[in-house]
């Protein structure tokens, strides 16, 4: 592996459209869980391949057994449930978009391996480091309702308990980075202080590198909270916003790893090489290039299989001209 | 006492139920079907959620809002000056809407929603009420790109969106809403909110409502009682200390009393709702009171929402003997 800017992904890829009609037949009843399983583990070696070929150095599984960050956990048929969750009707999110807002509705408690088993595969089809992907305590609560607790903060500090277990599974298999989100974790600036407790409980003696990606947020507002985070890496999207997200580190105390956002994954257009190695020339005026990583600025899931391919071949090729310039490829 | 919501409906029912509406904007993102099919899927379930509010026996409804992709671009696509971008959370929700940019001079070009209103009011039972996003919560919400600060942005969709509230009131609605959440979170803003709607309002006759939502009126009371309108409407789910803020003066509005939470599944019982209403009543007399959800019900699904309508009516109904 390169000595620095190294390249990864938030997490979800595009399900090929096999798998979104698989989902599609299964919750209709047409189609067989055991069967659905199959071509998602099919897509998952896909989404391997796809990544290697690329030229990508941390892996993730893609995600093509997940349908939401959180419902996963929560219910979604083919994964384990966290005891106290379940999911509940259908609830709007934006547009015509619409999904099952999981339900708190007793003591939260792990119910076992969530994750590993499909952690394992992946990292069985590739050498490189494949990343254990979760969704942080404060995020699972948040966007979550709660028909048991009535209290914020004993909720996220159960579900940190549970997330902190299956962190511990991750662990143990060998997995080398365990990245934990939070993109609900900017929502209200009051409650940092309960984001990271919650994290300071899932990261507690992990020997994995610990990562956390924000998205959708006033980042600027709760920098410094943000900044001493029990993590070993801050994941941030910046293309969609200029690189301005960029201006805070300058002339600050960091000494965390920081990954940037380099592709806009909202939009349809696939960024140039130039505008690439232009956001990660600003990112190396406030980060060395050993604690710099690349990636999208979050997940790749709304993206075409084509869109997402297309835009990470242009970071990949941004990322070695620059590290060629650094003299570090 | 009466019964009523605050705006929004869920759109789309759980299965076995159809989701008709969503299944018909997909198709017509498709190019299936046309914008008429479309107006007549959305007219169709418009009389569907009329339905069931009456059948929840709320004394005003709403036409539940199904149109509206979200409160803000629901006026601002109908505006000169407006264009609409990117996803950005609602408040502290997991909602998202499109943000409107403002990028020229803010001017009403026609009705949103006098139209909605007259579909609405034949079709339904009960007397329809009538929401227009307030000026201030616009342009809080919106990117402004155009006017030299937030007040001048303020002020010119004040004067602009009366021309809302008089189509309304040209179209007979007997109440008209206006909703300011965004007051809550920025409250030294209340002096550019009430000359705002001071203007937005001036010389309207129909009954108007002031809502908000998602926070209390602690530094705002009891200023807030001296804006031009007959009610106001507040949130004792996410505004806790509304209780302690009105108990503090004379309440000499109309309340809008906001107790079953409409951002949570978990189901009030009906003694909460008697508790809620009782303890409102040692505040505002109950004959100026309308009792209602703490904000839309988009939040929840829809049979929730039902559920909660249900037992908010039987709430009231059961306090209103024991008051009697």
């Amino acid at each position: 592996m390169s000595k620095g800017l190294l390249t990864t992904t938030v997490g979800s890829f595009p399900k090929p459209d096999y798998v979104v009609q698989a989902r599609n037949e299964f919750s209709l009843g047409r189609l067989s869980r055991k069967e659905l399983a199959e071509l998602e583990l099919k897509a998952t070696a896909e989404v391997i391949r796809l990544q290697e070929d690329i030229g990508l150095d941390i892996l993730v599984d893609g995600e093509m057994y997940r349908g939401d960050m959180v419902a996963f956990f929560a219910g979604e048929p083919g994964g384990n449930t966290i005891n106290g969750m379940k999911l509940g009707g259908l609830v709007r999110s934006y547009g015509n978009r619409y999904y099952h807002k999981p339900v708190i509705t007793g003591k939260l408690a792990w119910p076992g391996p969530m994750t590993l088993e499909m952690w394992r595969y992946a990292q069985s089809l590739t050498d490189r480091p494949v990343k254990g992907m979760l969704t942080g305590p404060y995020t699972m609560v948040d966007w979550a309702f709660d028909e048991h607790y009535g209290d914020r903060t004993q909720a996220v500090l159960d579900m940190a308990a549970v997330i902190h277990q299956e962190a511990l599974e991750l662990d143990k298999a060998g997995a080398p980075y365990i990245q934990v989100d939070e993109p609900a974790a900017t929502t209200r600036f009051d409650e940092m202080d309960l984001v990271s407790r919650g994290l300071s409980i899932v990261t507690q003696g992990l020997k994995a590198k610990t990562v956390t990606h924000f998205c959708y947020g006033d980042f600027a507002r709760v920098f410094q909270q943000i900044v001493n985070l029990p993590v070993g890496q801050l994941d941030i999207e910046t293309a969609n916003s200029d690189y301005d997200l960029l201006e805070l580190f300058r002339g600050k105390q960091f000494d965390k790893e920081l990954a940037i956002g380099v592709l806009d994954v909202h939009s349809h257009r696939i960024e140039t090489v130039e505008e690439v190695v232009a956001g990660i020339r600003r990112a190396l005026e406030v980060v060395p290039p050993q604690r710099l990583y690349i990636d999208p600025d979050c997940g790749l899931k709304t993206r075409t299989w084509d869109e997402a391919t297309a835009k990470l071949r242009v970071m990949v090729q941004g990322v070695r001209q620059v590290r060629k310039e650094l003299g570090i490829d | 006492m009466l019964t009523t919501v605050v705006g929004n409906y869920p759109k789309i029912p759980d299965r076995p139920r159809p989701p008709k509406l969503r299944s018909a904007i997909a198709r017509f993102d498709r190019g299936e079907i046309g914008a008429d099919e479309l107006r007549r899927v959305e007219d169709e379930v418009t009389v569907e959620v009329i339905g069931e509010q009456a059948q929840a026996g709320l004394d005003i409804i709403t036409d539940g809002q199904i149109r509206w992709e979200d409160d803000q671009t629901y006026f601002a696509r109908r505006m000169d000056g407006f264009s609409i971008s990117g996803l950005i959370r609602y408040f502290d929700t997991n909602t998202y809407y499109r943000q409107p940019v403002v990028e020229g001079p803010v001017r009403w070009r026609e009705s949103a929603v006098a139209g909605d209103y007259e579909f609405a009011a034949v079709q339904s039972p009960a007397p329809v009420k009538a929401a227009v996003t307030g000026p201030y919560t616009l342009a809080a919400l919106s990117a402004n790109h155009h006017y030299g600060s937030l007040r001048e942005l303020v002020l010119a969709l004040a004067t602009e969106l009366r021309n809302e509230v008089l189509a309304l009131e040209r179209a007979g609605a007997p109440v008209i809403q206006v909703n300011e959440p965004a007051i809550l979170q920025q409250k030294e803003d209340f002096p550019l909110l009430r000359q705002a709607l001071e203007a937005m309002m001036d010389g309207v006759r129909t009954e108007a409502h002031l809502y908000t939502w998602f926070g209390d009126i602690d530094g705002v009371y009891p200023q807030i009682l001296e804006l031009p309108f007959a009610a106001i409407g507040l949130d004792f789910a996410k505004g806790p200390a509304n209780w302690d803020v009105i108990a503090r003066q004379p309440f000499t509005k109309k309340l809008g009393l906001g107790i079953v939470d409409a951002r949570n599944t978990r189901l009030e019982s009906v003694e909460e709702i008697v508790g809620a209403v009782r303890r409102a009543s040692a505040i505002v007399s109950p004959d100026m009171i309308y009792v209602n959800p703490s904000c839309g019900l988009e939040y929840v699904p829809r049979e929730v929402a039902q559920a909660k309508l249900a037992r908010m009516v039987e709430g009231v109904r059961r306090a209103g003997e024991v008051l009697a």
